[in-house]
């Protein structure tokens, strides 16, 4: 219960701070539309070849914003010195990279409400009956993106040129996450037979809840390094 | 409550900030921690605080050695720096009641305002803290600490921020707290002040103690060990 109720508390604390200053997530929302926009107008995509494109595209649009958010993550606690305010608290670093990794995810769940009607307007595609298999797959990659995403923008938190850096580790180590979602949309859009989705998903639940973990148990040691 | 550090050193690449510190602290005691700049005294505060860990050597508080993941021990460290630590976005009493609450501490919102009256930022109580000024963010650093009562209050250069008021709140809040029992250690380069209330003074230089000795009138060891890093036309 102790830390659930840390939990609340710093995800109460980013929440109203993100309310109040505005910032990262009209940059992703501003960042993903202008993105679409660009794909839209660079690429031709014939109607019959859309559904083994667009899952690609729409994933570059999520990775890219989401690296914007991650290089954000931490910064409001090193305003003011308030990282070692919190690092004096006795509580769980678990729940602190836990309330990261929720804050990451709804921002970044907020940005795909937007980009993916958009994304279906601009290519014509019709999204809208395989909404619930879309989303449960692309949720799925979300986690695993915030949770590896998460503990390197904790690790590149004193780095000089963290914005280069993050990007620079993180997206060789992504690539699991990024193939399972990229392929399991392609099914999907695909309409084909949902049997060969199961490995897909299978791999994004693993890389979930490896990197969940891992994430929990190291990052004492990656934010008092 | 007491503190024992034994061969503490640490170092910052081949630099040496510390070099075999060994201290011991007690129950009451209230330490003014002097020294040129450089000489490892926020460093010495940072490791007591467990907010860097040592390159070699421990520190123990109750027996208990100061490590990675002991969250009991943390809770009965604080560490008021002049910057306040605090979230500028957030109001005063908003980060009054998230740093209690996340340190596990239920309290009511009415006593939230008595705090802050008594630190006198009761008319700021609903002011972002990026509004106030850094002798406020200190003032509300202190009623943040006062609420979540460390027995062990660490202090890195109070003095310079905080006006005649908020110097004495500071100092009668750290003689309640010696009072209680609790241990205080502050750096500071403001000497007459400390000296005016402390119990023992240390004196660092170039990473090492240099001076340790409880207060007594007159203190001519003080004197003389203190001038040694002043600048000759000072002495």
């Amino acid at each position: 219960m102790t830390i659930l109720r840390q939990i609340y508390w710093l995800l109460w604390k980013d929440i109203l701070l993100e309310i109040r200053r505005r910032e990262t997530l009209l940059s992703m929302f501003f960042f993903g539309t202008v993105l679409l926009f660009l794909f839209h107008f660079s690429f031709e995509i014939p109607p019959e070849r859309i559904a083994e494109m667009a899952p690609g595209l729409l994933w570059l649009a999520f990775v890219f914003t989401g690296t914007l958010a991650l290089t954000q993550l931490f910064h409001v606690e090193m305003e003011s010195q308030c990282l070692e305010a919190l690092l004096l608290c006795p509580m769980d670093r678990g729940a602190f990279y836990l309330s990261k990794v929720l804050f990451n995810f709804l921002l970044m769940v907020l940005v795909e409400l937007v980009v993916f009607p958009l994304f279906g307007i601009l290519f014509n595609i019709d999204f809208w009956r395989h909404l619930p298999a879309l989303f449960s797959i692309v949720f799925l990659g979300t986690i695993g993106f915030c949770a590896l995403g998460t503990l390197f923008s904790a690790l590149t938190l004193r780095a000089h040129a963290k914005e280069l850096l993050l990007p620079l580790i993180l997206f060789p180590l992504i690539i699991p996450a990024i193939l399972g979602t990229i392929r399991g949309m392609e099914i999907i859009l695909g309409a084909r037979d949902l049997q060969e989705l199961f490995p897909w998903v299978h791999l994004l639940i693993a890389f979930d809840v490896i990197f969940l973990t891992v994430g929990f148990l190291i990052f004492e040691w990656v934010i008092e390094a | 409550m007491g503190v024992v550090v034994r061969q503490l050193a640490k170092a910052y690449g081949y630099l040496w900030a510390l070099k075999e510190v060994n201290l011991e602290f007690s129950d009451g005691d209230c330490v003014a921690l002097l020294g040129p700049n450089g000489a490892g005294k926020t460093t010495l505060l940072k490791l007591l605080s467990a907010l860097l860990y040592p390159t070699t050597g421990e520190i123990k508080i109750d027996g208990e050695r100061l490590r990675r993941g002991n969250s009991d021990l943390r809770a009965v460290i604080g560490f008021l720096s002049p910057d306040g630590q605090i979230y500028e976005t957030l109001t005063a009493k908003e980060n009054l009641h998230f740093f209690v609450s996340l340190c596990g501490k239920k309290i009511d919102p009415r006593e939230l305002d008595q705090v802050l009256d008594q630190v006198g930022l009761g008319d700021w109580s609903d002011t972002y803290a990026s509004s106030l000024s850094h002798g406020m963010k200190c003032r509300l650093a202190i009623a943040k600490w006062s609420l979540l009562q460390p027995k062990i209050l660490l202090l890195d250069e109070p003095y310079g921020v905080l006006d005649g008021t908020g110097i004495n709140l500071l100092e009668n809040y750290l003689k309640g707290l010696c009072e209680k029992g609790g241990i205080v250690v502050m750096a500071t380069h403001n000497v007459a002040r400390i000296l005016s209330f402390c119990t023992r003074a240390l004196i660092l230089q170039g990473g090492k103690i240099i001076f340790d000795e409880p207060r007594q009138e007159p203190w001519e060891s003080f004197h003389r060990s203190f001038a040694a890093f002043l600048p000759r036309d000072n002495r």
